[in-house]
């Protein structure tokens, strides 16, 4: 079998179809941009893409991903039209928002996936929709600065 | 503690030789007495605080003009690397761009303190002040020689001089092909070293701009290297069976079925260590791996909450006046207790709690015959290094740390037990190895902060002054919290804990005052959490503070304000700073609240916070919806760091306050993922408004944990505003208060 990842075609191995997408992102490809945090789908460090869609990658197997591209962080510019980073990537920056940064990948994607599909939320959608995505460090209040810059710069 | 290190005269220069400082560029050495790591026992975190001198090995100008600082702090998320750049720049008059910032690994500086305790601008601005100020002074030299003028006649440009022609020569020019040491002898007295970063905050170039911090694109794009990261060509993947409770005792261990497996290398059993621990050429293996090893263990304690919720009783030891420290004592308690016209009491008591940092620790190790290498993140990389050396019976100089970005610290990270293990596995099997804890062994195997139990009897004059302060607590000691059995009850007899109680002392006028301590040790490992002591006495001081303002029909800021210590002028600032802030006094609508309450922290930075809750019955939570903070800490060198810092105490406070707790069954902590242990999320997190205050000419004061204390007694004041419940227990749920109140 074969799965899309970045737009990368990757031949899955007969005995690595029944890993975790995370596992297989981290161990098998080396795309460690994608984090491991609670392995239960409680904190949203592993948030990738599934055709656009935000998931969980610790609790996607592999086998099934069929006729689904997968995007992670490292891919996340090639999913907005021009140069650069990504408008939530950029937006980030401009309000500095990590501190350790462990869960920032999962944030954007998250994040990302939101402005998508809603490209103007209000505060209480931002704050469901994030809600998932645990920050240890407490970056929730620039998390929310970041996506509005978002939302008012589109 | 000293013990650590020991002053030996080496040659500076043939250190900075082994590790390449030299091979091209200017660098400022001092010789003689060169703190080195000593191999002999016991492996002790480095406690002891840099010197100016040490700051000479860690700012090199290179042969193209650019500055290497390699930044002598962890990092973790503070930013502490970013403030010490920019101090760094504004000695050596370069920008950002200027200046390649590295986290050291152990071959790159001599030893340095651990990063803790909110120490890493206070302790360490001066050295890398001084340090860059030498350099620039240097460089200023050999300017001077090149062009047979006087360092006089060479004034400062950007990254480089102005001659009196009119001329500029960058610093790129003055780097000669040959390295060049400046000794001892040569180095600018004190007296006669300009130092930019101490001129007023109006003269500076780059201290207190908002510069951003250099890993930010690479968190963004997922390139930033956390431990969990990085891997070798050919490296082996291990993992290691974690002990059913605290303490217990490898019995045997069968390995036959794990060896079976497919990919399975070899499996390590160590009975005298405690260890046993498999290693596969695949790391899809392991975890059926450890289900089918054969363990058996001999439990010792099965102790539980009950047990622990016994000893933490400081109403028991208030029954019999058994207290071992008096922390301080003036005046007379019956006195006070006499002309008091309004008196409160009350018991509070704090939780166990976990870290719960995002990143599980990780450890990839490669034992070879002429060298030990290891990739890890810790709070501490030299006490990795004599641990790891140690395990292996390695001199220390033969193993090298390679320091990693940490996903998240918060004390937590000082030991990298992830690390000890993939060393023995390596060594065992003669391949790099790399060993992942997953979620439930970072709950499980990790150190924690400890329960805390407080009783306070207070009162206040007719004329609105306290008339006394008797105040107990029992709590375990943080800071030698994992010395072993009878070594840790000897030092709770000899000594208060100086983490467990930090922030104990009121800041305000109490003329009849008594504060007793007592430590109690129970198998649970205890050692430092974000703040240690400073939230739950705090807690403890500042809800007493509430009651005392409410019975007295004083405004709580008022009270406050009434009462402060007279060298409190700081805390003063921020009260009515916050006051401004948040409107204080406005009219409280139904179900909302407000509270109030404040620290200094470290006896350095004054902290007041403002949190607004509303009690949401439908959905039977409360929430905290915004909090104002105003902070002094002195010269701030990166407003936007300070400014993150605050709101992560307070989004961390807010967590403390109203979700977290650990709890103990059979010798193991029944929490182990984020269902039973949840950090505050998202929904729940509330604005932050922040303001720093910064008196002209006050040095840095700490910043990574000082906001934090205030803010479980803010909420606990708010929930008293908004619903006349009185909560002394945290966590505080809806549940709780509307239990309680009926």
């Amino acid at each position: 079998m074969e799965i899309v990842i970045n737009g990368n075609v990757i031949a899955v191995p007969d005995d690595l179809q029944n890993v975790t997408l995370l596992d297989f992102l981290r161990d098998f490809v080396m795309l460690t941009g994608t984090k491991f945090g609670c392995g239960v789908g409680l904190c949203g460090a592993c948030t990738v893409h599934l055709d656009g869609v935000a998931a969980r990658s610790c609790q996607t197997y592999v086998s099934d991903i069929i006729n689904v591209e997968v995007t992670t962080i490292e891919g996340l510019d090639q999913t907005s039209p021009g140069e650069g980073l990504h408008p939530v990537q950029q937006a980030w920056i401009a309000e500095g928002v990590p501190q350790c940064g462990y869960c920032q990948a999962g944030q954007i994607m998250t994040a990302s996936a939101l402005l998508h599909r809603n490209p103007a939320p209000t505060d209480a959608e931002i704050r469901e929709e994030m809600n998932g995505n645990l920050c240890r460090c407490g970056t929730y209040d620039r998390i929310r600065r970041a996506i509005t810059r978002v939302a008012q710069e589109a | 503690m000293e013990a650590t290190t020991k002053m030996k005269s080496i040659s500076r220069r043939r250190f900075l030789k082994k590790t390449g400082w030299v091979a091209a560029g200017i660098t400022v050495a001092s010789f003689g007495a060169f703190p080195v790591v000593r191999d002999k026992i016991p492996a002790l975190p480095t406690f002891d605080a840099p010197s100016e001198k040490d700051g000479l090995t860690w700012i090199q100008i290179l042969a193209d003009g650019r500055v290497r600082f390699y930044c002598p702090r962890m990092e973790m998320g503070q930013g502490a690397a970013l403030g010490l750049t920019q101090v760094v720049a504004e000695e050596l008059n370069i920008k950002q761009a200027d200046i390649d910032c590295i986290l050291p690994d152990t071959d790159h500086t001599p030893p340095f303190q651990m990063t803790v305790g909110s120490q890493s601008i206070v302790n360490f601005f001066d050295p890398v002040s001084w340090a860059a100020a030498q350099l620039r002074e240097a460089l200023r030299a050999v300017a001077a020689e090149k062009t047979g003028l006087s360092t006089e006649q060479i004034l400062d440009g950007r990254s480089g001089f102005k001659l009196p022609d009119g001329t500029t020569i960058g610093y790129a020019a003055l780097v000669p092909a040959t390295d060049v040491i400046i000794t001892d002898n040569r180095l600018i007295e004190n007296d006669n070293l300009k130092r930019y970063a101490l001129l007023p905050t109006t003269k500076h170039q780059t201290i207190g701009q908002n510069w951003l911090h250099h890993d930010l694109t690479a968190i963004v794009t997922g390139r930033m290297a956390y431990a969990r990261d990085i891997s070798l060509p050919d490296m082996a993947f291990g993992a290691v069976v974690q002990p059913p409770s605290f303490g217990a005792q490898l019995v045997a261990a069968n390995s036959a079925r794990a060896l079976e497996l497919p990919g399975v290398l070899g499996v390590e059993i160590d009975e005298a260590a405690g260890f046993v621990g498999v290693v596969a050429s695949t790391p899809f293996i392991l975890s059926e791996a450890l289900d089918v090893l054969d363990v058996e263990w001999q439990i010792e304690s099965d102790f539980g909450q009950e047990q622990i919720d016994t000893l933490l009783d400081v109403e028991r030891l208030r029954a019999d006046d058994n207290f071992t420290h008096t922390l301080d004592q003036s005046g007379d308690l019956e006195i006070g207790q006499q002309s008091a016209r309004h008196r409160s009491s009350g018991r509070y008591d704090t939780p166990f709690a976990a870290h719960a940092a995002m990143e599980p620790r990780s450890g990839l190790v490669w034992v070879r015959a002429d060298k030990v290498e290891v990739w890890c993140g810790t709070q501490d990389p030299f006490f990795v290094q004599k641990r790891v050396a140690k395990i292996l019976d390695r001199k220390v100089e033969d193993v090298v740390v390679h320091t990693h970005r940490i996903g998240g610290g918060f004390g937590g990270r000082v030991m990298c037990q992830a690390s000890e293990a993939a060393a023995r596995l390596s060594a065992k099997f003669n391949l790099p190895v790399r060993v992942q804890w997953d979620r439930a062994a970072e709950f499980q195997n990790n150190y924690f902060q400890p329960g805390f139990s407080h009783f306070i009897d207070a009162g206040v004059s007719q004329d609105g002054f306290i008339t006394h302060w008797d105040h107990d607590v029992v709590s375990s000691s943080i800071l030698t919290g994992l010395a072993p059995g009878l070594i840790g009850k000897a030092i709770d007899l000899a000594t208060p804990d100086q983490g467990t109680t930090r922030g104990i002392r009121a800041p305000y006028e109490m003329t009849n005052r008594r504060t007793r301590h007592s430590a109690i040790r129970t198998p649970v490992p205890i050692n430092a959490w974000r703040g240690l002591g400073s939230a739950p006495n705090a807690f403890a001081i500042e809800s007493m503070m509430d009651e005392l303002a409410f019975k007295s029909g004083i405004d709580p800021l008022q009270f406050r304000l009434k009462n402060l210590l007279a060298n409190r002028a700081r805390l003063a600032k921020v009260l009515r700073k916050v006051g401004d802030m948040s409107n204080w006094g406005q009219v409280a609508i139904p179900d909302t609240g407000r509270g109030l309450a404040c620290a200094v922290y470290k006896e350095e930075t004054a902290v007041a916070v403002v949190a607004d809750l509303t009690i949401d019955h439908a959905a039977k939570t409360i929430k905290v919806t915004k909090v104002c903070c105003a902070q002094d800490c002195g010269l701030v060198l990166n407003p936007h760091q300070v400014e993150s810092q605050i709101m992560g105490n307070i989004t961390w406070g807010c967590s403390m306050t109203l979700n977290e707790q650990i709890t103990f069954a059979q010798g193991r902590v029944e929490q182990n993922n984020f269902h039973l242990y949840e950090p505050l999320r998202h929904g729940s997190s509330p604005e932050v408004n922040v303001a720093l205050l910064s008196p002209p000419g006050t040095p840095p004061a700490p910043v990574g944990e000082s906001a934090l204390p205030p803010v479980p007694a803010a909420i606990a004041n708010a929930v008293f505003a908004a619903t006349g419940y009185r909560c002394r227990s945290l966590p505080i749920t809806y549940e709780d208060i509307f239990a309680e109140t009926g």
